[in-house]
């Protein structure tokens, strides 16, 4: 892997860290302060494309993993991956993979603003929405034995804050493609 | 030191970044001054082998930059605009090691490279300090001492005070001139490189002046006028 | 960053990181597989017990396990009234006792000592030309240097909206945080091949 994109994972994955330690900043008009580590997950996939992106993802529960408390709200150590909400971490690997491979193949430099920012959201929204609820929700029904239906109903709640956090994510993704573009992938 | 360029080119993206060179560098000071976009960054980058030479080849201390990289970029310390992003580990005196672990040293050896060199440039007892904590003057010399520890016998400097306040400027001045390893600097500022032995400058992506430094740098005055 | 390890000479920092990993994973592995509400409140009273050994003390053990332990409250009260008392509390039992077990070892042992762990794990990855053992150090290295920089940078950027009259918003923030700190990656990168630091042994 040529160095520049192990630089590149390696400092979005302290970004996604730095976004789970920065106190909530509101989101839109959800009076409610959601941490926009999730969000950061959305963002390795539009900015960097499914391999850095992924890899910046993994580095964080890594990193976790070896006790250091970089989730939000201090959270760390091998007991989160042990935990009912485990399933959103995984989530969390297969929704930038998915995100960064749709924003690749979709998203282009010459596309109109508008078109870059639709295809940036349905990339934000099947990565970071649906396939990280499906495994959180299958994850959560499997080891709590709760069930689908009862697992999906409790986490309906979250799933309107996450589909927001696609939207800035979109915006994101388009913003920085105009300023600092690195997709598609330099060989 | 024995740097040769040979017809040596330089593209990216197609386009011709240094024009094909023919020079030979001996000298134990050189400095290297041009606009930006003149082509000096690539040819410096082209001494460790860093860029490839399109056509043509570049040859350091008997080895070729494209065929024996990585001997070649042995001979060669670089040090970069930025020093935050040269020190790369979160404890400093890890960072200085970290250029001696792809050698066959004992840890002890290690250990004691690194505590060596720091003492060299003043800031041992900074050893088991966090990066980010250093001040910039201190991240300068950390820089010095992270490509110094694996002993280069030639140090190429791109623009090493372009982000340096007054103060650190002048500590990287004293620090260079007391440096034994042979020097290459690139630079904006002129001061810098006034007493070295040869300057060479570079313009769209040719070598437009070549020899001692007054002379040299009247041109470039010239040129940016 | 400060790390979840408590600095010790107990049994439990006295074994190797490796040991307790593979018990742990058999541990849960056999939580799961139990069934029996009182074998399972056993084995949470003996996992409560091994990290009260530890002495880690109600507030540390609080902050370290608050919202994990408020998720498995809240998935064993959903159990109690969804399904029944006697599954609500095996849930209970097992969920806790592995938060238990998990901090444990993570309070036990050092990040050098998992690093090496991973870069041992990653080697039948390298076989397979997937991933360097060496870069996973590396990487690891690269984001803990950053973070604080980063942070800083945060920081920065919202101070400057304050100081322009603006309210900090999520977008205006993130965009010129991602630019401003990717801008350094070319840098950092012809660093690190600068120095050979990936060239092969």
């Amino acid at each position: 892997m040529p160095t520049r994109d192990l630089v590149l994972a390696a400092l979005f994955a302290a970004i996604i860290i730095v976004l789970g330690l920065v106190p909530p900043v509101m989101l839109g008009f959800i009076p409610v302060p959601i941490t926009a580590q999730s969000l950061g997950v959305m963002l390795a996939g539009v900015v960097l494309g499914a391999k850095r992106g992924t890899i910046a993802v993994l580095l964080v529960l890594v990193l976790a993993a070896i006790g250091l408390p970089v989730l939000s709200g201090g959270r760390g150590g091998l007991a989160v991956f042990m935990a009912p909400t485990t399933g959103y971490l995984i989530g969390w690997v297969f929704a930038a993979m998915v995100t960064g491979y749709l924003s690749q193949i979709m998203v282009g430099r010459d596309q109109a603003g508008l078109v870059q920012g639709v295809n940036f959201f349905i990339a934000a929204l099947m990565g970071g929405v649906i396939v990280l609820y499906g495994i959180g929700i299958t994850y959560l029904a499997l080891i709590t034995g709760m069930g689908f239906v009862k697992a999906f109903l409790g986490s309906l709640a979250f799933i309107p804050g996450d589909v927001l956090k696609a939207v800035i994510a979109a915006l994101a993704g388009r913003a920085v493609m105009a300023g600092y573009p690195l997709l598609p992938q330099r060989a | 030191m024995d740097i040769h360029f040979d017809k040596a080119e330089a593209r990216f993206d197609g386009r011709v970044t240094l024009h094909p060179l023919t020079v030979r560098l001996t000298e134990r000071r050189i400095g290297v001054i041009g606009l930006n976009g003149s082509g000096k960054t690539t040819f410096a980058r082209m001494i460790n082998g860093l860029v490839s030479p399109a056509s043509g080849n570049v040859v350091v201390n008997g080895f070729d930059t494209k065929a024996d990289t990585d001997r070649a970029r042995a001979q060669v310390g670089f040090i970069f605009q930025n020093p935050q992003n040269q020190i790369i580990l979160p404890i400093l005196k890890e960072d200085i090691a970290l250029g001696l672990m792809s050698r066959k040293l004992s840890k002890g050896e290690i250990e004691a490279r690194t505590t060596a060199i720091l003492k060299r440039f003043g800031i041992g007892h900074l050893a088991d300090r966090r990066s980010h904590e250093l001040s910039g003057g201190e991240l300068q010399l950390a820089a010095f001492a992270s490509v110094l520890v694996t002993e280069p016998d030639i140090l190429i400097m791109d623009e090493p005070t372009n982000q340096l306040d007054l103060k650190n400027r002048n500590l990287v001045a004293r620090t260079i001139s007391e440096l034994p390893e042979n020097v290459i600097v690139l630079t904006h500022d002129l001061d810098l490189i006034a007493g070295f032995e040869r300057v060479l400058l570079f313009d769209n992506g040719r070598l437009a002046g070549d020899g001692n430094a007054a002379e040299i740098i009247a041109r470039y005055r010239e040129l940016a006028a | 960053m400060k790390t979840l390890y408590m600095d010790g000479s107990g049994f439990l920092h006295r074994l190797s990181a490796r040991a307790k990993l593979v018990l742990l994973a058999v541990a849960s592995l056999a939580l799961f597989l139990i069934q029996s509400p009182l074998v399972l409140g056993v084995g949470a009273v003996a996992s409560g017990l091994l990290f009260a050994s530890l002495r880690i003390g109600w507030r540390q053990t609080w902050l370290r396990l608050r919202v994990l332990f408020l998720t498995i409250a809240a998935v064993a009260l959903f159990t109690l009234v969804f399904n029944s008392p006697v599954e609500a509390v095996s849930v209970f039992f097992r969920l806790s006792a592995l938060a238990l077990l998990a901090s444990a070892v993570t309070a036990t042992t050092t990040t050098g000592d998992f690093i090496t762990e991973v870069t041992f794990a990653a080697l039948p990855l390298e076989k397979l030309g997937l991933v360097k053992a060496a870069d996973i150090g590396l990487s690891i290295g690269l984001v803990l240097r950053f973070i604080p920089e980063i942070l800083l940078r945060h920081q920065a950027i919202r101070d400057a909206h304050i100081a322009r009259g603006l309210r900090p918003r999520t977008l205006s923030i993130i965009v010129p945080l991602i630019i401003l700190t990717l801008k350094n990656a070319d840098e950092i990168a012809s660093a690190i091949d600068a120095r050979a630091i990936r060239a092969q042994k």
